[in-house]
């Protein structure tokens, strides 16, 4: 009993490295395998490693938009609000307007299209003839929990695995979008992110005097929308869907009054010869008309009788596959209520590591820190010239590592480079505070009963304590400030500081008190 | 085993005045190269991509290296501010601060080129500025934190004033060091100065500790604390130096930076302990007290 009792701190220690290497190794305790989002597992262990070190893309953006606040609508319903200061503004559609509700009689207004300043929308607002308390930048906090959730199904729908997008606050109030896709192309997420992703459709028919051109189905009219068609056999690729049967008496109305479902279909020749083709349905993805066609005969009689309704299938053609899927992608994620501000101009960061280069930074960083212990043994060796102090002292120190690393397996968090600076970091002050245990507690001659060997373990651990404090001070606002890649290095140096001083330099102690006073 | 001994100094040929001249001198060298940075420049240090904004590729490149510059040169329109060969795999890190050209378009260029696009990042310059002001922040209430800690924990003016001189020393030094150097402010190099500011305080709290609350004679405890002191750094520094040649090395430009800075800040760290904040609490032990 007594050993235990003595060596408390020693016998924790391990039981805490144990437990460090059940949770690095431990097939049990492994995540879900590589689906954890936004991050990669490796093979040997349970460590999730970051972007840095496993390749990928990370976007990190604000949203574009103004917002006013406390607008008096005085009654007069959101769309028609939306349409006001829409008319006010250049280059502003309705679709670039958001009305929120918060009271019966007053909300906000965003205006999420680019371009536009705070001042401008107050100038709206005025003109238009509604009172409000503030405009700002930025938009309001439900827009940006639908964008997080509409670009997360976009990510899901596209098929790359493992993507996952948040929302992330500064401690100065900014709010940004933070999108990570792991092993994938830059250009790839940009282009899927940077969509709107507005999709409608509209009749382009002749009239008397010329064509004119009306949105006949939009986003929400769509009961299902199936997958993507390779097309063949004289059919374009396209997207099956089923059209809401709310809409689609009125859909199949529409249809034979434009012409488009005429007698023995329509043929579309809105690309070579707008001004004197059969009426079309264009296809419109954000504002650009991706495909135009015509109605078959078939599908033609089929709405003409009246019978299409019962049974509301449809088709969006596309010029070519690619175009299909991304259709299809938008109509299911949705479209995003404001855009990420990610342009040459824009506000936001990205990065992007090729697989390969994350591979060759997690070997290499981890050999640059192997590397780093062996200079830090070495001077240890040389200085002290005794294995008993010596080794303990390296031992000790790597135990640290374990422990956080294990730790670091244990809750999933992702290793990146800056993670890997803050182990060396805490090795070096581990080491550190170990040297000044080993010099006080054989300082003059030999430590010859436990009494003498306390009371100057207790003096080396004031000095400890002190230096522990200081460090955890110094790194405290890295690892709340959102510093993109250094709160990892921070909250990590922090672990160790405070994993070396509870724990393994305690229990260095103890083995140095063992190997010390053996024969005594 | 060779063991080697921290050298014992003579403290007692040298003034007060005379220890502290030397630190002082260095110190005040470093202040007027930061200051003559603002006046030239508009800042104190150079601030890099991460701050200013820009874009930066790291590219594989299948060509010798003088060929390989040549053809990087050629390849992007604008030209990159800075290219910096990788010694291990033969890829190149292209810097360009520019705001007319998206990252999206020098991918497309470097890929016309041929070139195999590593990594890219970029950062706008309104979020730079604003990471700017934030790293800037937590650099003075780091600062500020260890001082009030440093005061909590000594609670007489001149021993907790020489740590906090010694620390202040400790990272404007190697800030002027980065400038001479031409080494930007990165956030990795932002990463080291708040590590300065948690290693270097240990060897002053080391020697403020020995001398103020042992007992035995002030040189006897200062050389205890030294030999104490001086093995702490010189094992941190070692590993800082090997760190920072391997991943020069592998082009981890994080773990470079971050080794660099550090190995400037402990290296100033043994000057100012063991002179100036060792002449300070001499004088304080000597004549202060007695006052």
């Amino acid at each position: 009993m007594g050993v235990v009792r003595d060596n408390w701190r020693i016998f924790l220690l391990i039981i805490v490295l144990v437990g460090s290497l059940f949770a690095l190794f431990s097939p049990t305790m492994a995540q879900e395998g590589g689906d954890a989002p936004g991050l990669a597992s490796s093979g040997a262990t349970n460590l999730q490693y970051g972007l840095q070190l496993s390749g990928g893309t990370r976007i990190r953006a604000p949203l574009v938009g103004v917002t006013a606040e406390g607008v008096q609508f005085d009654g007069t319903q959101a769309p028609q609000v939306e349409q006001d200061v829409a008319s006010q503004l250049e280059n502003v559609t309705v679709a670039d307007v958001i009305v929120r509700q918060r009271t019966q009689t007053a909300g906000t207004v965003e205006v999420t299209a680019d371009g536009v300043t705070p001042e401008e929308l107050g100038g709206a607002l005025d003109t238009a003839g509604y009172t409000y308390e503030t405009t700002r930048d930025g938009v309001t906090e439900q827009t940006r929990s639908q964008t997080v959730d509409i670009l997360s199904n976009k990510i899901n729908e596209a098929g790359l695995s493992g993507g996952t997008v948040q929302q992330i606050q500064t401690p100065t109030g900014e709010n940004y979008i933070l999108i990570e896709v792991p092993d994938e192309n830059r250009q790839r997420v940009v282009d899927l992110v940077n969509q709107r992703g507005t999709v409608r459709v509209d009749a382009y028919y002749p009239t008397g005097s010329g064509y004119e051109q009306e949105t006949v189905l939009e986003q929400d009219d769509f009961q299902s929308i199936g997958n993507a068609q390779q097309g063949g056999e004289g059919q374009l690729p396209n997207v099956p869907v089923v059209v809401r049967e709310s809409v689609a008496t009125d859909f199949q109305q529409r249809m034979v009054e434009t012409g488009v479902a005429s007698q023995g279909g329509s043929r579309c020749q809105y690309e070579i010869a707008p001004n004197s083709t059969d009426a079309c349905l264009l296809l419109i993805v954000d504002g650009e008309v991706v495909n135009s066609f015509g109605m078959s005969p078939g599908l033609a009689s089929g709405m003409r009788s009246g019978e299409w309704a019962q049974d509301p299938r449809f088709i969006l053609q596309t010029q070519n596959f690619s175009e299909s899927r991304q259709v299809a992608i938008n109509l299911r994620a949705g479209a995003l209520p404001a855009s990420l501000d990610i342009g040459p101009n824009g506000e936001g960061t990205s990065s992007y590591i090729a697989p390969s280069q994350g591979q060759a930074f997690r070997t290499n960083s981890l050999l640059t820190g192997l590397i780093a212990v062996f200079a830090v043994a070495g001077v240890v060796f040389f200085r002290y010239g005794e294995v008993e102090v010596a080794l303990p002292m390296i031992v000790t120190a790597l135990s640290e590592v374990v422990i956080l690393l294990g730790f670091a397996a244990g809750i999933g968090y992702p290793l990146d480079l800056s993670v890997i600076a803050g182990f060396i970091a805490v090795i070096g002050t581990g080491v550190d505070d170990l040297i000044i245990i080993a010099d006080e507690v054989m300082a003059e001659g030999d430590v010859n009963s436990r009494r003498v060997f306390q009371s100057r373990f207790k003096k080396a651990f004031w000095v400890i304590g002190a230096a522990a404090a200081t460090t955890i001070i110094a790194m405290s606002p890295l690892a709340v400030l959102s510093l993109g890649d250094l709160q990892g290095f921070a909250i990590f140096t922090i672990l160790g500081v405070v994993v070396g001083v509870l724990l393994t330099r305690p229990a260095y102690g103890d083995i140095l008190r063992a190997l010390l006073t053996r024969d005594k | 085993m060779v063991a080697f001994e921290v050298p014992e100094v003579d403290y007692t040929r040298y003034t007060n005045r005379q220890l502290a001249a030397v630190p002082l001198a260095v110190l005040a060298i470093a202040l007027l190269i930061i200051g003559g940075w603002y006046v030239a420049t508009g800042a104190p240090v150079n601030p890099g991509l991460d701050f200013t904004g820009g874009a930066e590729l790291r590219v594989a490149v299948d060509a010798p290296d003088g060929q390989a510059r040549e053809r990087i040169q050629q390849a992007f329109d604008p030209a990159p501010e800075s290219i910096r060969g990788v010694p291990s795999d033969n890829t190149y890190i292209l810097t360009f601060q520019t705001e007319e050209v998206g990252v999206s378009a020098l991918e497309e260029q470097a890929r016309a080129a041929g070139f195999g696009v590593e990594s890219s990042y970029t950062v706008s310059p309104s979020f730079g500025s604003r990471t700017q002001l934030l790293a800037l922040g937590g650099v003075a209430f780091a600062f500020l934190g260890m001082s009030a800690l440093v005061f909590l924990m000594f609670r007489t003016f001149v021993p907790s004033i020489a740590v906090v001189i010694s620390a202040f020393s400790d990272i404007v030094i190697p800030v002027a060091l980065m400038n001479v150097l031409g080494i930007q402010l990165t956030l990795g190099t932002v990463a080291a100065l708040l590590m300065i500011i948690g290693y270097s305080v240990d060897s002053d709290i080391l020697l403020n500790n020995h001398i103020l609350r042992r007992s035995g004679g002030f040189y006897e405890s200062t050389h205890r604390a030294m030999r104490t002191g001086v093995t702490m750094t010189l094992t941190s520094l070692a590993a800082m130096v090997v760190m920072t040649i391997v991943a020069t090395l592998f082009g981890i430009q994080l773990l470079a930076a971050i080794g660099t800075v550090l190995v400037f800040g402990l290296t100033t760290d043994l000057l100012n302990t063991y002179m100036l904040n060792l002449s300070l609490l001499r004088w304080y032990k000597y004549e202060g007290v007695s006052n």
